[in-house]
């Protein structure tokens, strides 16, 4: 039956969740953005607290990135059908990036690097590269897929790999690796012959202190400014062929490249619910300044024109999530959902680029302000338009797809 | 929990009417249009089809879809023809005033006259020219006995004329405002009540419409509705129903201008490419496929909503009838656009629904009626009558 509520269960997440986004993230977002960085401590304190937070229930696990306790390598590599995972990743994704999501994508975990691991990743490696994560400290994982020459066109990797003995010789750099610097692995996408396409490609998990891996420069970016972006260099980098994701076997067919395009199914309405969370929080700030603040303004027609801007940024918000939940919905049904992913994301991050824009606007002067989060928000949301497959990707993507689709009659 | 399934009864009602759509509306789209009338027949086969009253509950003699089930009827049926997807329905949005208006005595007596296979309803809001009111109506109700007797005259009346029930909203006499207001049920085609000129718009032209001119209609006090929790709130939930189905309209429009330019485009070839090829056009594709869909999950998401009578439903409603109305306009534009001038010339429909979105956009509460209610909603607005068209600032059609 469609329902759009939440379960008691969800709705009992949501709210545990958003109490600590309320008190914990938000009052440090503008310091982080100042700083550049989230102290050690404080992601420690935050990863000791969200571990108290419940699983999904059920079949369901929150990733640990957001709040759960998910990625133990004993998980299946595929969804089961009927499992509510990805929706309750998206309710508390929301949640996270509404409190500040410079910080989420700093939450100790796999991050962007937990899919291909346990989408590629072969039962060994599933536990050996999540095992990390259940060891006392601060432990990160991080996707190394971009490179200064190709970005969107992920075929064009130059990134070169070749076997030697039971190593493979890593040459090459990515760059905006999101805690790429700290992390403890990068998933490290590489090509044996650049002429070959996709199907030279090949994925490893490099770990930080291998030899001739190093850290380059440390970006300094117009919005996330507390989210680590690096540049990671390889010089002859040895990794061990045990470190090949998913081993030999996996690239004798398109599955390899496919994997690597897999993944986004999962992550793209994630992205696209974190930039509903920093329109929502964008929005109700808004709303609320609004109410306040412009009390005597009221009975003016201009008032009205304010008042009817906040109303349409609402709006936009709920348009955008509910194409977020409706590829999660599918995901967890076990429908492909790659149309529906690329479109919440496409069009969550465009919705949320108008709702922060108009916030700036709706408060005039105000939201200027570098005391207020509103500029902060402006300044955070534009990347969800770059990362994660630019809108432009996100259209190919789904153009392919409904170029292919039988008309309703 | 979260879900985007469709129960197997609504499947089977949405296969049903989009054959229906299919095979029987969209074929003669044009020609009923050009005819300026849709065709007995026509309103016949959607009665077989038993697409009367789709939102009323069984109990009161209805479908008992609920607004979600009638939302996707209205969206098929719309795929079709959004003109005859209003056309073929009789009762039009009188189901909508006697539920939401009236006592349950008065709608299961009333809805009783909807429930012939030709019947047709029909609600008169608006009304025209200068001088008329900010809240409330010209058109006056003056006790007589037991009975009203009602004056004025009504504009933009959907099955104005023809209609055996009509919902005619008018003021006490004596009042001013929205709190003054009622509304009358009377025959449409009976004594003291004129039809004018059947009006001629942009759009939707196979539906009929015209001014009602009432002259000393008597009315008995039976037949008056008042709304269990007031007018104001009977009428806002009224117009809430009406927009859900409307904006369900605009997602069919919008679904067909959008399949239509698909095909267009893929059949096309131009400089040695197919035409859908073409990156600027696949992105726009691409775009349009998304305003479909987001419009869609928040049309069902009011639906939902007003189903299970949640807080938010008047907001939801507001901000489905606004997303869709801008998603179809887009879509219509668009699905113009990419036919470039065979778009423009009525060999193809994509004109057509250029000109039905508009129209379409102004039945019922307008954009700018939504987001007053949609600002009430929000605490950043008080207005004693959010969301109901004010005659005098922007009449709609209902």
């Amino acid at each position: 039956m469609v329902d759009f509520t939440l379960t008691d269960k969800q709705r009992e997440v949501r709210a545990l969740i958003h109490g600590f986004a309320a008190t914990v993230l938000r009052p440090n977002a503008l310091a982080f953005d100042r700083a550049h960085c989230v102290p050690d401590d404080f992601l420690m304190r935050l990863s000791m607290m969200a571990r108290a937070f419940p699983s999904g229930g059920g079949d369901a696990e929150l990733p640990s990135e957001y709040g759960g306790q998910g990625d133990s390598g004993a998980k299946p590599a595929a969804p089961k059908k009927g499992s509510q995972a990805q929706r309750f990743t998206l309710i508390g994704a929301e949640e996270m990036a509404w409190g500040d999501a410079s910080i989420l994508l700093c939450m100790p975990g796999p991050g962007l690097g937990g899919p291909p691991v346990r989408f590629m990743g072969t039962p060994e490696q599933r536990a050996r590269f999540f095992g990390v994560f259940q060891t006392p400290g601060l432990h990160f994982g991080a996707y190394g897929l971009t490179e200064p020459g190709a970005g969107s066109d992920v075929s064009g990797i130059r990134t070169s790999c070749r076997k030697d003995g039971a190593t493979w010789v890593l040459n090459g750099r990515k760059c905006y690796i999101t805690n790429g610097a700290r992390a403890d692995w990068v998933v490290i996408f590489a090509t044996v012959d650049p002429a070959l396409g996709r199907a030279g490609q090949r994925a490893f998990v490099v770990e930080r202190g291998t030899p001739g891996f190093s850290v380059g420069k440390i970006e300094e970016k117009m919005g996330l400014r507390a989210s680590e972006t690096a540049e990671l260099v390889l010089e002859d980098c040895r990794v061990p062929e045990a470190n090949l994701l998913g081993g030999e076997a996996l690239y004798a067919g398109k599955e390899g490249f496919m994997g690597a395009m897999k993944t986004f199914d999962m992550t793209r309405p994630l992205v696209g619910v974190m930039a509903v969370g920093i329109a929502r929080a964008a929005f109700e700030y808004t709303r609320d300044f609004v109410r306040e603040n412009y009390l005597l303004a009221r009975p003016l027609p201009r008032y009205a024109q304010l008042a009817a801007m906040v109303a349409e940024m609402g709006r936009l918000v709920d348009a955008s999530r509910l194409l977020c939940w409706r590829a999660a919905w599918m995901a967890d049904e076990g429908m492909p959902n790659a149309k529906e992913a690329s479109m919440a994301k496409a069009y969550a991050a465009r919705a949320a680029m108008r709702v922060c824009a108009d916030a700036v606007q709706v408060l005039g002067a105000h939201g200027l302000e570098k005391h207020q989060l509103v500029e902060k928000w402006y300044r955070d949301i534009k990347v969800y338009d770059i990362f994660e497959g630019t809108a432009q990707i996100q259209r190919i993507v789904i153009a392919k797809r409904i170029l292919r689709e039988v008309p309703t009659w | 929990m979260i879900s985007f399934e469709l129960t197997e009864e609504q499947s089977l009602v949405r296969e049903t009417v989009r054959k229906f759509a299919a095979d029987e509306l969209r074929p003669v789209a044009r020609t009923t249009e050009r005819g300026g009338a849709c065709p007995r027949e026509l309103r016949g086969r959607a009665a077989e089809l038993g697409l009367g009253l789709l939102d009323v509950p069984e109990a009161q003699g209805g479908a008992g879809l609920g607004l979600l089930g009638a939302a996707l009827v209205h969206e098929e049926l719309a795929f079709g023809d959004a003109g005859l997807a209003i056309a073929i329905l009789g009762p039009h949005a009188a189901p909508a005033a006697l539920v939401e208006l009236g006592t349950p005595e008065q709608a299961a007596r009333l809805l009783d006259r909807l429930a012939a296979p030709q019947a047709r309803g029909a609600i008169a809001w608006s009304e025209s020219g200068p001088g008329l009111p900010l809240g409330g109506f010209r058109t006056t109700a003056r006790r007589d006995g037991d009975d009203w007797i009602l004056d004025g005259e009504k504009a933009f009346v959907v099955n104005g004329g023809v209609a055996e029930c009509v919902v005619v909203f008018a003021q006490d006499a004596g009042t001013t405002g929205w709190s003054g207001a009622g509304a009358f049920v009377l025959d449409g085609r009976g004594e003291g009540a004129t039809a004018g000129a059947r009006c001629e718009w942009l759009g939707l032209e196979v539906v009929h419409a015209a001014p009602v001119r009432l002259a000393g209609v008597r009315v008995p006090g039976r037949d008056r509705l008042a709304g269990a929790g007031g007018f104001v709130v009977g009428a806002q939930r009224m117009f809430a129903r009406i927009a859900i189905a409307n904006a369900a309209r605009q997602v069919g429009l919008a679904r067909a201008a959008y399949e239509s330019a698909l095909a267009y485009t893929q059949d096309r070839v131009a400089f040695g490419k197919v035409v859908a090829h073409f990156q600027a056009v696949s992105f726009t594709l691409a775009e349009l496929a998304m305003e479909v869909d987001a419009a869609r999950w928040m049309v069902w998401r009011a639906a939902a909503s007003f189903d299970a009578g949640a807080e938010g439903a008047l907001l939801h409603a507001a901000q489905a009838a606004v997303q869709a109305n801008d998603a179809a306009w887009r879509v219509a534009d668009h699905g113009v656009q990419l036919l470039g001038g065979a778009g423009f010339v009525q060999d193809h429909l994509a004109e057509k629904r250029m000109r039905d979105t508009k129209t379409l956009a102004l039945l019922g509460p307008s954009d700018q009626d939504h987001l007053v209610a949609a600002s009430c909603a929000l605490g950043l607005t008080e207005d004693a009558g959010a969301g109901l068209p004010i005659s005098a600032l922007q009449p709609v059609v209902t």
